[in-house]
């Protein structure tokens, strides 16, 4: 279990900065849909666990959240990324890449 | 540094948690809204809309909780809650509650009022620039044969040649410190401190004046204007903080002195010994009054002699103690041979804190550690209450654990307990030492340096804060830890406070009855040896009578009386004879004796023994003290003439004779009669020989704890600037003190009268630090004596009362009551007997330390082992045999009924 979420919570993370990064400030709602769309269904994603994430990435200071109001008129709270949150994706990006790397020479057809 | 914004952004988040709270709930609130209007946009129903909506968000409760465990420190909550509980918990007993709370401020209030003392006096630094660079400089007497050192005051020249040579200073300052006679506007004058230095003082110490200017080198050049700067007191006393105070004047010893500086108010001049020898100087308190030191013509020249300045100095940076002790002591021992001076010179330094603090560290130190074993005791004694609580709440331990409740939990919930009785005794207990100090600062004689700074301030607080945090931990983590070996299934099934481990927590308990028994055997010996020392200081034989004795001490430093040569002897001769006469007729007096040193004042007018006709080598003549006295001092004093005859009016035309104590007898003349000898060089600006007349018996005049070794000589030949008229009258000192300051003032008014008391009271004042040290002593013997006999009681009655089944089945099956009592007495011994056991042996090892403070009282002495021993097995089988009884009175049926 504890591997499987730590995994997953990493590439949250990054999915939820990227989302930021491309988007500009978004409230919470608007960052899980954006996820959902690009990673096309591919996995389902329990809308609420963004927010722990975004808590945790606030509090390493990543990313900074205001409140504002909804295009439904509502009050919410707009995310947006923090210089060093930008410096944290190209280095998480890095070692995605990395990472993925790895794994596609493990998974290429062996002939 | 990330886990320190993620701490820090969670601690903050512990304090908002009900807004941060409200704030997730708005914000799911807005995401659900959004996603159903986007359901609803896309065509489903308002109900299927939300259903779908919920479904894609996961749990809302699953997501809050999530989200606070990532928020949260989930310790701190943890703490709070079980403070919370722990605060509930003491509520349901205050009795418990109230005990702990006051038995701990009592001990904490105690503690910290001693270290609040131990820290102004030992710890602070000293309100100047890198005190830890400053030393005092002293010279050292070395003798060539046996190797012993004595440190000595400095000579002028000496000083100046090692701060031109040396290599180790920054800089150095040489002073004298004495009492000066000020009359502030009109007023009879008042004795008060004055330091007459070297212009550098102020620079070497690292400090100026915040009003005015420090000294230049100008100020000290002969005929130079007389300046002066005050501290901060002086000008408070003088000036009544008068702002224009600078080039204002100020008479000095009837000289007009012009103010020129005034210190900062945190800045007080260092209590600095002439030297280690020379017990005590009245120098006239803290000094107020500073003025530069003009070298006069025998500070230029005399090698020997003159060793009368005190010099302090700062180390260059990165000179260590030893190098510089090192580098000066080859340049004295250079020096006397080239110079080839009759004595090894060599060189004493001193880290200024610690020659300041010398007389008394020791003293203080061990009521330090007498304090913390009473509070050891205390805690023990919680530690004890609380396994007692512990035991109790076993049950409700065994259901949190059956519930799942961590160890971590268990023991924190006990902890917790102990932390808030912690945190409230000692609150109580920081209130206690206000007073505390208070009452320790009106016991504390007056010469303990730097005793008027004590304050309850910062360091003291974080001190006793700390001390409340480790008597929670001491008292509280035993039980805490025990409450761990619990069995959940015993302990709930039992459904008794009678467990299974109750044996096992009994042993414990007779430990810690143990731990206390001893600390108290110690603290008990260490009390009566230093009561038996101070009534041995009291009762031993002074060798003169203080009793009916009022003391007044008259100086006498107006110009006329201060004139070098006969003019002014002549001037001070009249006045002595006048004051004489004038008391001589004051109501009840029976007689009026001389003195030219107030007694119990230490060691003062040192000089040598030279005998014309019985030569040694030099250096090796023996230390005397000269006093001028008149015919009828002996008999004031009531000191017997043990040999020859005392002086007489008769004299008063060929007044070189001189009586000798004998002490000096015994120094001077060994093995011979000393009557009819010449002694010589004792009367300044004379050579006249002296014939010793007699000789007196020994007195303890210069301070209880030694004989001194006395040259006594009529005032007739020499009369010394400070005279000291002591009255022996019937009339009580209350009613004869106004009547001695006016006959005093009758005859002249410009006279300084410093001390005026009684003679009794003077002893009284002189043993203050022994008195002081006893009282204080006493009090926490007394108070661990007690502690101690409440842990012996309490065990003993917790145990009864777990095993008054037992002792129903026993008394049952035909036990005798004696038998009984026997059996509970037994177990009560057991640990008293170790303890005082181990209290012993500690004892013989802390002795060591108590040695400095004891007058010739050995410190094996038998009456304070045996009676401290005895009286406390005494107590302690008192204590025991109330549990006892209560044992061999249970009623069997009673007992068994109940079970």
């Amino acid at each position: 279990m504890a591997e499987k979420s730590d995994v997953l919570q990493g590439t949250l993370d990054l999915m939820v900065l990227k989302t930021l990064e491309s988007m500009g400030a978004l409230h919470g709602y608007g960052i899980a849909r954006r996820i959902e769309q690009v990673s096309e269904k591919t996995f389902t994603l329990n809308q609420g666990t963004i927010y722990p994430a975004l808590l945790r990435l606030e509090q390493r200071g990543w990313v900074k959240s205001e409140w504002g109001v909804s295009e439904a008129g509502r009050r919410a709270k707009f995310y947006s990324l923090t210089r060093s949150g930008r410096r944290q994706i190209e280095q998480e990006t890095q070692n995605w890449e990395r990472i993925s790397a790895t794994m596609a020479r493990f998974l290429a057809p062996t002939n | 540094m990330d886990w320190l914004r993620i701490l820090l952004s969670r601690f903050a988040a512990f304090f908002r948690s009900k807004k941060l709270d409200a704030d997730l709930d708005d914000e799911i609130r807005a995401h659900l809204e959004l996603a159903i209007a986007e359901n609803v946009r896309a065509g489903m129903s308002p109900g299927q809309a939300r259903t779908a909506a919920l479904r894609a968000f996961g749990g809302v409760t699953q997501v809050r909780e999530r989200y606070r465990v990532e928020r949260s420190l989930p310790g701190l909550e943890q703490c709070a809650r079980d403070i919370h509980y722990a605060v509930r918990r003491l509520q349901q007993s205050p009795g418990f509650a109230l005990t702990t709370i006051l038995t701990l401020s009592l001990g904490i209030g105690a503690a910290t009022s001693v270290f609040s003392i131990v820290n102004a006096v030992l710890l602070k630094p000293f309100a100047f620039r890198d005190p830890d660079r400053l030393v005092v400089l002293r010279e050292a007497v070395v003798d060539q044969a046996g190797g012993d050192r004595t440190a000595v005051p400095d000579n002028y020249r000496h000083f100046e040649r090692l701060k031109k040579d040396s290599d180790v200073f920054e800089d150095a300052a040489i002073f004298r410190q004495r009492g000066m006679s000020v009359s502030p506007g009109g007023d009879h004058p008042r004795i008060a401190g004055a330091v007459t230095s070297s212009p550098n003082l102020f620079r070497v110490l690292g400090t100026e004046p915040v009003l005015g200017r420090d000294f230049v080198e100008d100020d000290a050049r002969q005929n130079a204007q007389s300046v002066v700067i005050l501290s901060d007191a002086g000008w408070q006393t003088f000036f009544g903080r008068d702002p224009a105070v600078i080039g204002k004047t100020l008479r000095i010893e009837g000289r007009p002195v012009t103010v020129i500086g005034v210190l900062p108010p945190g800045i007080r001049f260092p209590q600095i010994a002439l030297a280690p020898t020379i017990a005590f100087q009245d120098t006239g308190g803290d000094p107020m009054l500073f003025e530069p030191l003009t070298p006069s013509e025998r500070d230029l020249k005399a090698d020997m002699g003159n060793f009368n300045y005190k010099a302090i100095a700062r180390l260059k940076p990165g000179v260590t103690l030893a190098r510089a002790n090192a580098e000066l002591e080859g340049m004295q021992k250079a020096y006397t041979l080239s110079a080839h001076l009759p004595f090894h010179f060599g060189i004493a330094l001193t880290p200024l804190s610690k020659d300041v603090a010398s007389g008394v560290s020791g003293g203080l130190w061990l009521l330090f550690a007498a304090v913390g074993a009473v509070l050891l005791i205390a805690c023990v004694n919680l530690a004890n209450l609380q396994l007692a609580r512990a035991v109790n709440a076993k049950h409700e331990t065994a259901v949190r654990a059956a519930l799942g409740a961590s160890r971590a939990q268990l023991v924190g919930s006990r902890l917790a307990e102990s932390l808030v009785l912690a945190f409230a005794g000692g609150l109580a207990g920081v209130g206690l030492a206000l007073g505390g100090v208070r009452l320790l600062l009106a016991m504390a004689p007056a010469n303990i340096p730097r005793i008027d700074e004590v304050r309850v301030n910062l360091p003291v607080l974080i001190f006793s804060a700390g001390l409340s945090i480790a008597a929670a931990v001491v008292s509280g983590m035993l039980p805490a830890l025990r409450s761990l070996r619990v069995d959940p299934q015993g302990a709930l099934r039992t459904n008794s406070m009678r467990t299974a481990n109750a044996q096992e927590s009994q042993r414990t308990r007779s430990v810690m009855v143990a731990v206390q028994v001893a600390c108290t055997v110690v603290l008990l010996i260490v009390t009566s040896l230093a009561l038996r020392s101070l009534s041995q200081l009291l009762r031993q034989n002074r060798g003169f009578d203080s009793n009916h004795v009022t003391l007044a001490q008259a100086d006498l430093f107006s110009p006329q009386y201060d004139k070098d040569g006969p003019a002014g002897n002549a001037a001070r001769l009249a006045f002595v004879d006048r004051v004489l006469t004038a008391m001589d007729r004051l109501p009840g007096v029976q007689s009026v004796g001389l003195t030219s040193v107030t007694p119990l004042t230490g060691e003062n007018w040192v000089d040598n023994l030279f005998r014309p006709d019985h030569r040694v080598a030099p250096g090796k003549e023996p230390a005397i003290n000269v006093r001028w006295i008149n015919p009828e001092y002996l008999p004031t004093m009531q000191s017997a003439v043990v040999a020859g005859r005392n002086i007489t009016a008769a004299d008063r035309a060929n007044p070189y004779v001189a009586l000798i104590s004998e002490r000096t007898a015994r120094e001077g003349f060994p093995g011979e009669n000393p009557i009819g000898h010449t002694i010589t060089d004792l009367v300044p600006d004379s050579k006249h020989p002296i014939t010793v007349i007699g000789v007196v018996a020994n007195a303890r005049i210069n301070g209880l704890k030694d004989t001194a070794a006395i040259v006594y000589l009529p005032y007739w030949a020499y009369t010394p600037l400070t005279l000291s008229f002591l009255a022996r009258s019937s009339q009580p000192s209350d009613a004869l003190i106004p009547e001695m300051r006016r006959a005093i003032w009758q005859i002249d008014p410009e006279v300084a009268i410093p001390i005026l008391k009684s003679m009794d009271e003077q002893v009284s004042d002189s043993v203050g630090t022994d008195r002081f040290q006893a009282i204080v002593l006493g009090s926490f013997g007394a108070a661990a004596f007690f502690l101690a006999l409440l842990g012996v009681y309490g065990v003993l009655a917790y145990s009864v009362s777990l095993r008054r089944q037992e002792f129903g089945i026993r008394l049952a099956l035909g036990s005798g009551r004696a038998a009984m009592i026997g059996l509970v007495l037994r177990q009560a011994a057991y640990p008293v007997l170790l303890g005082t056991g181990a209290g012993l042996t500690m004892a013989l090892i802390a002795l060591r330390w108590v040695r400095s403070i004891l007058f010739e009282t050995p410190t094996m002495d038998p009456v304070a082992f045996g009676g401290s021993v005895l009286l406390l097995l005494a107590a302690a089988a008192a204590a025991a045999i109330v549990p006892a009884r209560r044992a061999a009175s249970t009623d069997p049926m009673t007992v068994l009924r109940m079970e």
